[in-house]
């Protein structure tokens, strides 16, 4: 009998494990997180003062991670059509550029000039980087859709073009971010402060919602997956893809968005270099096939967060600060080994 | 060589494959393996190759016991096996290819290409095959490669050779220049097992058969003393409907027309004209332009001049998805390149084509599928578990009906059938032909495309046969035979 449970257990999580991908990155992150917690002294006798401690580690976790979490979103469907876009970086600084001069509180800034101030302006400048990054977007979508460029070989086009013409435009000038619009970031809820976590949920939510229901998501699993057949099905592949680079880019400007409320300024020259990487690695971690068809909200969420944890978990070990991103490395690598087993 | 297959078992999971199967084959004979998809052929001949493991049984050579771990064993021992997607690299020559993996290497493995080349050259002069080795594959058609991976296999000294379905996408001349090869390899003293679906191919070249269905041995002996007819009884277990079937016509007015509609050199001047209710072939020999030229009218591909009418008006079909919206279908041809959308599952291989039909605000409306796949499996006689598992977990006939049923879900009024029974089995197959009848009788103009003169003949009202890119003729009636057909698809005349 108990032999029996057993074996049943063992076949139920083998199945599990081969059938659907998102059970063994939950794992995973699970694990992690236990491993997070016996680090960080769980104590039963002084549960409430450990919990306070472990609460704010994860608001730390969370928001610093925020953006970059959105935009892997973003990543995970291009990938998902058999795309990339290595432009995120270059794009996250253009329209960081475009909203800290819009909202400038110097003497360059733009809405100041027309007289616009204050939250006016703030929503003003959200909505106008928005559209701003669409048409960053677009034009990727444009290259890759209908140009029928490589998409590696389009946004490597793009991501140094993005940079370069911004840093012209900025030429070393570094403007002053209004102190109230930091609120958007550092709103504070009850105690806590944790915006930039509401958009990344609600946006998360949002995705997921658009990529099981929607005619849109199921399209892109249908490029991603065989291009041809849903073609051949009626599916306007180049109308699926233009809109998913443009999405993607409408999503970076968010994540920008966040970006310069919570710090208050931008490197044009540095900031977002590798975030590409990031991104991908986060999909890549949390399930998404690099070949198309593959991938899931979710699993990217989920991806983002194991990462995360891991670079946590590295801190409090205290591992010197060059060594991580081999960290990093390893864990992408072993997500994809960890992955290939259903491919076949 | 005498090869002995003995009490072979295999499954997968709880699926039995092969129960307690026998065969042998000796140098010198051509034997064909017959059964419908999944009767386990491929499964039993992986194993003979070493591709996957048996559970139970013995494989003899020459009465001596051998066991194969992996495919190189097999090919050691002299067994060769030629699958239907060839193994052959495009981009190099063909003597490269001949020795692909066991390369002649000289100093600092520097290849000895003229060497490699000479040797190339003496097989083919041994074959009688008038090639250069230097030819890039890349330039050859389906029959030579097929030829070359034959002649790669007597290099490595085979003494059996497997040969699955080499057939499927030659050309009549093209099959019979792989049909002579085959013979002189069998002069030579070489066994071939030969797999195919084609029974009068089976007929023509093979000296002996064998029957597997559903894992087991049910018939085998000499081709002299059967018929096609007995063997496809074999195949299914039961009697198979070889007369012309018969449905109640409903014909009425025109839905589309086509007129002097051209394409680079694909196809040139074609016109015709289809009614609601008819069933119209299409048919002709490889490179005929039969699949460019309904997928122009589909919108997947352009056209240069000309005019498509679609129910009494002049139309331009820029894309798929505007055919659709007409109410144009489009069975693709190569279910697997163009059909299946592999990391989808069932039902949403099935409905993809009708979403933006029943979608509210981009919403998929899932219970609207749901419902209408339910009626589907019915009429369609889908055989399948659930609706969520993998579009891959199901044979070949079932994913062809899922597709059907995708653009059955979009209620058509012209449905372009590209090869629809391409890869299919005998009992799938009548299946799709009586899903044929039913949807014209219900006033669908149904356009079959195939390349099976007999699938025309006992499906369609006409047909309409391609020579070249031009509509050659058109025969209908007692004129419908396979001879008059074969006199137009080679571009001669009636008279």
């Amino acid at each position: 009998m108990m032999e029996n449970t057993k074996r049943n257990f063992f076949s139920w999580f083998k199945y599990k494990w081969n059938a659907e991908p998102l059970f063994s990155i939950f794992l995973v992150f699970l694990v992690m997180v236990i491993l997070q917690t016996l680090v960080l002294g769980f104590d039963y006798d002084s549960f409430g003062e450990w919990f306070q401690t472990w609460l704010n580690n994860w608001i730390n976790i969370l928001r610093n991670n925020a953006a970059t979490g959105i935009i892997a979103l973003g990543m995970t469907l291009v990938i998902m059509t058999g795309g990339i876009d290595l432009a995120v970086g270059s794009t996250l600084v253009a329209v960081g550029a475009m909203l800290m001069m819009l909202i400038d509180t110097g003497t360059k800034g733009i809405l100041a000039g027309f007289g616009f101030e204050g939250a006016l302006a703030f929503i003003l400048a959200i909505i106008l980087v928005l559209i701003f990054g669409y048409l960053l977007g677009s034009f990727n979508g444009v290259l890759v859709a209908f140009g029928r460029i490589p998409p590696f070989i389009a946004t490597l086009g793009t991501m140094m073009v993005y940079r370069s013409v911004t840093q012209h435009f900025m030429q070393g000038y570094n403007p002053t971010v209004p102190v109230d619009f930091l609120q958007i970031a550092s709103l504070k809820i009850g105690n806590f402060m944790i915006m930039p976590i509401i958009y990344w949920l609600l946006i998360a939510l949002i995705l997921h919602y658009v990529s099981q229901k929607t005619t849109f998501g199921r399209q892109i699993i249908a490029v991603g997956s065989n291009e041809k057949a849903a073609k051949l099905s009626g599916v306007n592949v180049n109308r699926v893809k233009f809109h998913v680079y443009a999405l993607m880019c409408v999503l970076v400007a968010i994540g920008s968005v966040i970006q310069v409320s919570r710090i208050g300024a931008m490197d044009f020259a540095n900031a977002g270099r590798g975030l590409e990487m990031d991104a991908i690695a986060a999909a890549v971690v949390g399930g998404t096939s690099m070949m198309g068809g593959r991938g899931s909200v979710a699993g990217t969420v989920l991806g983002m967060l194991i990462i995360a944890v891991m670079n946590n978990l590295l801190n409090l070990f205290g591992v010197p600060p060059f060594l991580r991103d081999a960290f990093k490395g390893f864990i992408v690598i072993a997500a994809v080994l960890m992955q290939r087993k259903e491919r076949i | 060589m005498k090869v002995e297959i003995k009490n072979i078992y295999k499954s997968f999971g709880s699926n039995h494959v092969l129960k307690d199967v026998s065969i042998s084959i000796e140098g010198g004979e051509i034997v064909a393996l017959l059964g419908e998809n999944g009767a386990g052929k491929s499964t039993l001949m992986n194993i003979l190759g070493g591709v996957i493991p048996k559970d139970a049984g013995t494989i003899l050579l020459d009465g001596e016991e051998v066991e194969f771990a992996n495919p190189a064993q097999s090919q050691e021992a002299g067994i060769s096996f030629i699958h239907q997607e060839l193994n052959l690299v495009n981009d190099l020559p063909i003597y490269q290819n001949m020795f692909l993996g066991r390369e002649i290497k000289g100093r600092f493995g520097r290849l000895k290409l003229d060497q490699m080349i000479k040797e190339t050259e003496k097989i083919f002069e041994e074959m009688q095959v008038d090639l250069d080795p230097r030819t890039m594959v890349r330039e050859l058609d389906a029959s030579y490669k097929q030829i070359v991976e034959i002649c790669r296999a007597m290099m490595m000294n085979a003494s059996i050779i497997i040969m699955d379905e080499p057939t499927t996408s030659l050309t009549e001349k093209e099959i019979e220049r792989v049909f002579q090869m085959m013979r002189r390899m069998k002069e030579r003293g070489v066994g071939i097992i030969f797999i195919s679906h084609k029974l009068n191919e089976v007929m023509e070249v093979c000296d002996r058969y064998i029957v597997l269905r559903d894992g087991n041995l049910v018939a085998e002996g000499a081709i002299c003393d059967v018929t096609t007819g007995d063997l496809a009884r074999f195949m299914v277990g039961h009697d198979v409907r070889t007369e012309s079937l018969t449905r109640e016509k409903n014909i009425s007015e025109e839905v589309l027309r086509v007129e002097n509609l051209s394409y680079q050199n694909f196809f040139q001047n074609i016109n015709f004209s289809i009614r609601a209710g008819e069933i119209v072939g299409i048919t002709g020999l490889l490179g005929d332009g039969r699949s460019e030229l309904f997928q122009a009218i589909f919108g997947a591909i352009p056209y240069d001049s000309g005019k498509i009418i679609f129910k009494g008006k002049e139309t331009t079909v820029p894309s798929p998805g505007h055919a659709l919206r007409m109410g144009i279908g489009y069975l693709p041809n190569n279910r697997k390149e163009n059909g299946i959308i592999k990391d989808m599952n069932i039902i949403e291989n099935a409905s993809i084509a009708s979403w933006p039909a029943y979608s509210k605000w981009g919403r998929i409306d899932r219970k609207a599928h749901e419902d209408q796949f339910e009626q589907q499996k019915k009429t369609l006689k889908i055989k399948m578990m659930n609706n969520k598992d993998n579009i891959n977990s199901l044979s070949g006939g079932n994913q062809q009906k899922v597709i059907l049923a995708r653009w059955l879900s979009i209620n058509p009024k012209v449905l372009i059938l590209d090869n629809p029974t391409q890869g299919v089995d005998v009992g799938a197959k009548e299946d799709i032909y009586d899903i044929i009848m039913k949807l014209a009788e219900e006033g669908i103009a149904v356009i079959v495309l195939s390349g099976e003169a007999q699938e025309i003949i006992r499906l369609c009202d006409r047909a309409i046969v391609m020579y070249h890119g031009y509509i050659q003729g058109e025969v209908a009636g007692d004129e419908m035979t396979e001879e008059n057909i074969m006199v137009l698809a080679t571009g001669g005349q009636l008279n």
